[in-house]
């Protein structure tokens, strides 16, 4: 029986409105108390990874590179999803260095793998349309240059 | 016989060969270590890897798989959830829509078997009573250190109003029957996935909704993907 590709489920998943806000209350919260605790701080960067905002994802990704550097025992489901925001934002680069660094430690790693897969596909579907639109400014500049070229011989 | 043309078929009915599949969302849940992501890999890409090989799943994997079930196309998307404690706030978002429950523990582990009445109350808070859940204890290849005896997981389990197997991901004994059994039974459950049954989602949601989960009924995913399917699936 066929199963479908491995999938980074939350590559599209993303929260409820009310969802996040628990998350985010609960940090607001323990940010007014001066103390954020390293779980309150990742579920809440989690959340704001997962969103489609990309406002919301930035701030996800900044939270998650503190935890990165502050929690050492937190490292690898940062660089997860630090993969994983950095690939919703379009920064290929970024999220495969990341993914990167995770598959170094850990080279088995499904999730890292198949999260590596569709990097590797946004890479080259976005190399299609750059290649396409280069190819259309030529076919526009080739277009331009022969009218150039043909007022100037009159 | 099926019309010709039936590329519009209501969506009433599951039946015929042009019905199209049933969504089932089932979710792996249980301790770290039991071996939840093993049983996927090895029902989904009939794989194992060694402990020393595997690592511990960050936050959730997905797999979408398909099968055929009492002559129903039955598309599964199966959840399986990290174990550890640190990722229990954020697995507990993927609940919403299950239809079928797996709860796994580790045949050779007293923990993680003491611990499935607290992945119960999970449930309780998230899922709706009638979602069909099974307890697995798995590595069962690991006879000589087992500590949890057949017996009492079975009388657990049923206890629990839940089917119960034993298996082991590393041979791939029972593995199949696990997702077969619990496909079976939500196939038994049309509330569970007919639309066109009352009970399954009311204008609101409300029939199936789980407690505390607003808008509980709705899948956050699959549907999306399953293009062709569209959104005239079903509640899962």
């Amino acid at each position: 029986m066929p199963t479908e590709l491995p999938y980074a489920a939350d590559a599209e998943d993303s929260l409820q409105y009310d969802e996040l806000e628990v998350l985010r209350i609960q940090y607001q919260k323990e940010l007014a108390q001066g103390h954020i605790t390293v779980q309150t701080k990742f579920n809440y960067a989690w959340g704001l990874v997962k969103s489609p905002q990309r406002d919301l994802q930035v701030e996800g990704v900044r939270l998650l590179q503190e935890i990165y550097r502050a929690e050492p025992a937190r490292r690898r489901e940062c660089l997860y999803y630090l993969a994983l925001g950095h690939y919703k934002m379009g920064n290929y680069d970024e999220a495969s260095k990341f993914n990167g660094l995770l598959v170094d430690k850990e080279p088995t790693n499904m999730q890292a793998q198949s999260l590596n897969m569709l990097i590797e596909k946004a890479v080259s579907r976005e190399g299609y349309i750059g290649m396409a639109i280069a190819g259309g400014a030529a076919a526009i500049g080739t277009i331009v240059l022969a009218g150039l070229i043909r007022r100037a011989r009159k | 016989m099926p019309p010709a043309n039936s590329k519009k078929s209501s969506t009433s009915s599951a039946e015929g060969a042009a019905a199209p599949p049933i969504n089932c969302k089932l979710l792996l849940i249980g301790n770290s270590s039991v071996g939840k992501s093993s049983l996927l890999l090895r029902f989904s890409d009939e794989q194992w890897l060694p402990e020393d090989e595997s690592s511990a799943t960050i936050g959730v994997d997905f797999r979408v798989h398909k099968m055929e079930v009492k002559g129903k196309k039955v598309k599964l998307s199966i959840w399986d959830t990290a174990g550890q404690e640190r990722f229990r706030t954020i697995t507990s978002s993927y609940y919403r829509g299950a239809q079928g429950v797996i709860l796994v523990y580790d045949v050779s582990s007293r923990d993680s078997f003491d611990a499935l009445p607290r992945w119960y109350s999970e449930l309780e808070t998230y899922v709706s009573p009638s979602v069909v859940r099974i307890v697995v204890g798995n590595k069962v290849d690991k006879e000589f250190s087992r500590q949890v005896p057949t017996t009492e997981a079975q009388a657990f389990a049923t206890r629990m109003n839940s089917l119960f197997l034993e298996t082991s991901a590393k041979t791939a004994l029972g593995v199949e029957s696990v997702f077969k059994e619990v496909v079976e039974k939500i196939i038994d459950t049309p509330e569970l996935w007919d639309t066109s049954s009352k009970a399954a989602r009311g204008a609101n949601g409300n029939a199936t909704a789980p407690v505390g989960m607003p808008g509980g009924g709705v899948d956050l995913g699959d549907d999306e993907r399953d293009s062709a399917g569209g959104a005239g699936g079903c509640a899962c």
